[in-house]
């Protein structure tokens, strides 16, 4: 028998084993090279154009790409090879030396690899139109894509995958080499702990980790919270305290913790064990050693993907909202100019509302807001100029909100600058009108925006009686940097479009003027044209987080059910003995369906947690919206995870199926 | 009153250009209370006959009825309810689970059947006293010698109040002085207990404990043996004769 019949023998007779590895392969493949290609599309370059930082984004992810793909392809082959290694034993038994195994196995992964990055990069080549689709859709750009072949993404991915290539026949010649015969053939024994007890070590290193975790979430909780942290000047080192206990408390519990929470239920039995322990309990306990980097792993890019993906989307799907605080309304006219939009409105017939406001300012100082703890920080120094509005001005846009005289409230306070620098109601302070000291007593904290942001800069607003205003506008000598705002909503959604171009023709008279004593200039931006640039930028970021994600769910997923071969493989001997006793299938089953829960479930649920309070921590930098995204990224991992467990248990179900 | 009865059991394995036919029709009774032996040259069909026989596997043609129940009859489901209640198992290489620890080894059987533990548990006290493994029931099997495994092995199977004990060459690995305590707790339980046993072995000396032995040759039954009155040395004489008559090859350990 020739050596290339031998390989395309034992190819074809493993080619059961291998076909997820294949898959997976070709899937890979297909992912770096339709995201390669995407780059290089024409069409894609000119909608990105405007972006700068798009192209390197691109670059840096498809890095990020490839570097998942190379340790997963490592990680499978290595998890393979181990299951192969009675093979390659018994090709040495039989006289073959070492330098010929190396070839025939290099051969046989030579000839896998490369029909799987053929067909990967065939499959990346079409749905690369379909991944362009998908991101000019984020982008809301319209745009035909054309399906483009570029010669430097296939320069560039055959480049990449030769090197893997390499790597991987480097990894075999060590593998092959570094073993002895005999140790081959024993080589699916060892990664087992040979069976021990469970000593006091176990216990304090099981506690410390469980405890580790909990340190870390709930410190997490506080990184940002100003009036209880007295870290918030180390942020950074505060940070990598939270990272280094989650991380090695993660590795803790599932190097110690799972067994010996595992170990204390089982001891309470007395030997009277249920099903689920013969058959899911007691081996994940006993395999705990050789699985707790993997799974340690797996968890942390669980959750560092799903913790990405979710901050991402949030940025996105707040896209609207953080538009709405830039500009309340769909337009906004400044200290009476560009009435001319009104007047061609009219005349081509589109409905609309407007709201007028009347502008003042008052200088305040929101030090007399904060709680005691932060009183002396230095961030309160002096007061601030902020604009004041009347009450009814502002029920012009809320009805129902009233006031006594003195009395006001302050709004436009939410997301970032609230979780920073959280103020109180129900406290009375002294505003300057002019030199005129007046005391307001603030009732309410509110999240409304009405003023667009070239007005407020960013500082909440106050408003108050009418009576209290007009005191307000008389104090004040100096004439406002901007005195009146016009807000324009339309009526019907349908207009948007003819009202957009109307707006974006007037774009000489949207230049706010301000006054002779402001030298700096504005241009008003409508609704609209905010949100806009606020989808291109968070829509590339998402499309290419949402890229990774899949990328490090598709590895982790997979790596997870090869790791449940290969242990399905070693329990048939169990399943054998449970059948001949007298164990049903569907006993044993039973007992399975436990231990994949656990396998899938607990790296995703610890991953989930972990993300979820990485999440919590600072999502308001990101947008203003936290359970919409984050239910849905997490949904998804779920249901995706969900898939590689079924895929396990058929695996199980066919071992279970041929152990009799 | 026969507990197992075989009528004309065949069994051919591969499809029917290779067919290979590796029991020819036997037919058996074994009563309640006996110590049977199977012995035969390698070859002779001992543990294909076995296994038909304790419904692992399935006779090609031919009946088993346990009991006055004909196993063909059951479902997957109903056939490993069977087993698990009706059927004790002792193989040559232990099976036991590593993970679990001798405590937990012999209760298997009732993770699945529902018993009160106490009953459970004081099943569990009779059988370790009289197999004498009560020191090491929270020990591991990697953490005990051969003997001590196979003893295990057989408590698990005597735990349910087996109708009939199935041994598939149980002294094979081990020692002969483990072997002999092997046998001798056998014989003990077969007769204290009136426990039905039915054993497969090439050894003679552990054929000599049974009650009676039948011989296999190309899967037929060539001969049987009664001990009667005999002492064991007796019996281990005679047996010795048959397997020389039956062939020089008889010994294939």
């Amino acid at each position: 028998m020739t050596l290339s019949r031998l390989v395309f023998r034992s190819m074809r007779k493993n080619v059961k084993q291998y076909y997820l590895y294949f898959f997976a392969l070709i899937f890979s493949v297909t992912l770096c090279f339709s995201f390669t290609t995407l780059q290089y599309n024409p069409s894609v370059v000119e909608a990105l154009e405007l972006s700068r930082t798009a192209s390197a984004g691109f670059k840096a992810a498809s890095y990020i790409l490839y570097f998942i793909i190379t340790l997963f392809v490592l990680y499978a082959n290595q998890l393979f090879m181990k299951r192969r290694s009675k093979e390659i034993g018994l090709y040495q038994l039989i006289g073959m030396t070492k330098g010929l195994v190396v070839r025939l196995i290099a051969l046989e992964n030579i000839v896998l690899f490369v029909v799987a990055v053929c067909a990967g990069m065939v499959i990346g080549y079409f749905s690369s139109r379909l991944f362009a689709m998908a991101l000019l859709q984020l982008l809301e750009i319209d745009m035909v894509i054309n399906l483009a072949f570029s010669q430097e993404a296939l320069k560039q991915s055959i480049i990449i995958f030769s090197i893997l290539l390499v790597v991987i026949i480097l990894q075999l010649v060590w593998m092959i080499r570094r073993v002895s015969l005999l140790s081959l053939f024993s080589a699916t024994k060892q990664a087992d702990e040979r069976v021990k007890r469970f000593s006091i070590f176990h216990s304090v290193m099981g506690l410390i980790g469980l405890l580790l975790i909990a340190f870390g979430y709930y410190q997490s909780t506080m990184l940002f919270d100003v009036e209880k942290s007295a870290m918030f000047e180390n942020l950074y080192l505060h940070m990598l305290v939270i990272l280094g206990s989650t991380v090695l408390g993660t590795f803790l519990f599932f190097r110690y913790s799972v067994s010996l929470i595992m170990n204390t239920v089982r001891a309470n039995k007395k030997g009277h064990l249920k099903v689920t322990d013969v058959l899911a309990v007691t081996p994940i306990m006993h395999r705990m050693k050789s699985n707790a980097k993997s799974l340690t792993l797996i968890t942390l890019l669980t959750g560092l993907a799903v913790g990405i993906m979710t901050l991402s989307y949030i940025s996105y799907y707040s896209a609207e909202t953080k538009a709405r605080q830039v500009s309340p309304y769909d337009y906004i006219l400044l200290n009476n100019q560009g009435n001319e939009f009104i007047q061609q409105l009219d005349q081509e017939g589109v409905e609309y509302n407007i709201d007028t406001y009347e502008i003042a300012t008052v200088n305040l100082n929101i030090k007399d807001l904060v709680s005691d703890t932060l009183q002396d920080s230095p961030l309160f120094e002096g007061d601030s100029t902020t604009p004041v509005i009347s009450l009814s001005n502002f029920q012009q846009r809320v009805h129902e909100v009233q006031l006594q005289n003195e009395e006001a409230f302050i709004t436009s306070y939410a997301d970032i600058i609230a979780e920073v620098l959280p103020i109180h109601a129900g406290r009375e302070i002294v505003v300057k009108a002019g030199e005129t000291e007046i005391p307001i007593y603030i009732t309410e904290i509110r999240e409304d925006y009405l003023l667009s942001n070239i007005v407020s800069y960013g500082s909440p607003l106050v408003v108050v009686q009418d009576a209290l205003f007009e005191e307000i506008q008389e104090n004040n000598t100096e004439p406002e940097r901007i005195s009146s705002q016009i807000g324009i909503n339309l009526v019907h959604e349908g207009d948007k479009e003819k009202a957009e171009e109307i707006y974006s023709s007037l774009a000489d008279q949207r230049t706010v003027e301000l006054n002779d004593k402001y030298t700096d200039t504005f241009v008003q931006s409508s609704y609209e044209e905010v949100r806009k640039q606020n989808v291109a930028v968070f829509g590339l970021t998402i499309f290419v987080t949402a890229f990774l994600g899949l990328a490090f769910l598709l590895t982790t997923g997979s790596i997870l059910y090869f790791k449940q071969m290969a242990e399905a493989e070693e329990e048939r001997e169990s399943y054998n003995i449970l059948r001949k006793i007298g164990f049903s299938k569907a006993d044993i089953l039973k007992g399975i369906y436990a231990k994949q829960v656990f396998n899938f479930g607990v790296p995703l649920v610890i991953g989930l947690l972990h993300s979820y309070f990485a999440v919590k921590s600072g999502w308001w930098l990101f947008g203003s919206e936290l359970v919409a995204p984050l239910l849905i990224i997490m949904v998804l991992y779920i249901v995706l995870y969900t898939v590689f467990a079924v895929l396990s248990i058929q695996y199980y179900k066919r071992v279970v199926n041929n152990s009799l | 009153m026969a507990v197992l009865v075989g009528r004309k059991i065949r069994k051919v394995y591969g499809k029917k250009s290779t067919a290979q036919e590796v029991l020819k029709g036997i037919d058996l009774e074994v009563n309640k209370g006996e110590f049977v032996g199977i012995m035969g040259p390698s070859g002779s069909g001992k543990t294909t006959l076995l296994n038909v026989l304790c419904s692992i596997d399935y006779p090609t043609e031919g009946v088993v009825e346990i009991n006055g129940q004909s196993l063909s009859g059951f479902k997957e489901k109903a056939l490993a309810k069977f087993r698990r209640e009706q059927l004790g198992f002792i193989f040559q290489d232990y099976n036991l689970l590593d993970t679990l620890t001798v405590k937990e080894n012999i209760l298997l059987p009732f993770s699945i059947s529902k018993l009160p533990k106490a009953v459970a548990e004081s099943r569990l006290k009779e059988l370790v006293g009289l197999l004498d493994i009560e020191d090491i029931l929270n020990k591991y099997p990697n953490e005990i010698s051969g003997g001590q495994k196979q003893r295990t092995s057989a408590a698990r199977a005597l735990i349910t109040s087996p109708t009939l004990v199935f041994a598939d060459e149980p002294t094979g690995a081990l020692d002969s002085k483990s072997a002999n305590a092997l046998l001798t707790n056998l014989e003990k339980i077969n007769q204290q207990k009136t426990a039905t046993i039915m054993m497969v072995t090439h050894d003679a000396v552990a054929a000599s404990f049974c009650s009676r032995v039948l011989f296999l040759k190309d899967g037929a039954i060539y001969t049987e043996l009664y001990r009667g009155d005999k002492t064991r040395q007796q019996f281990f004489q005679q047996i010795l004769s048959t397997q020389s008559v039956l062939g020089g090859d008889g010994y294939d350990a």
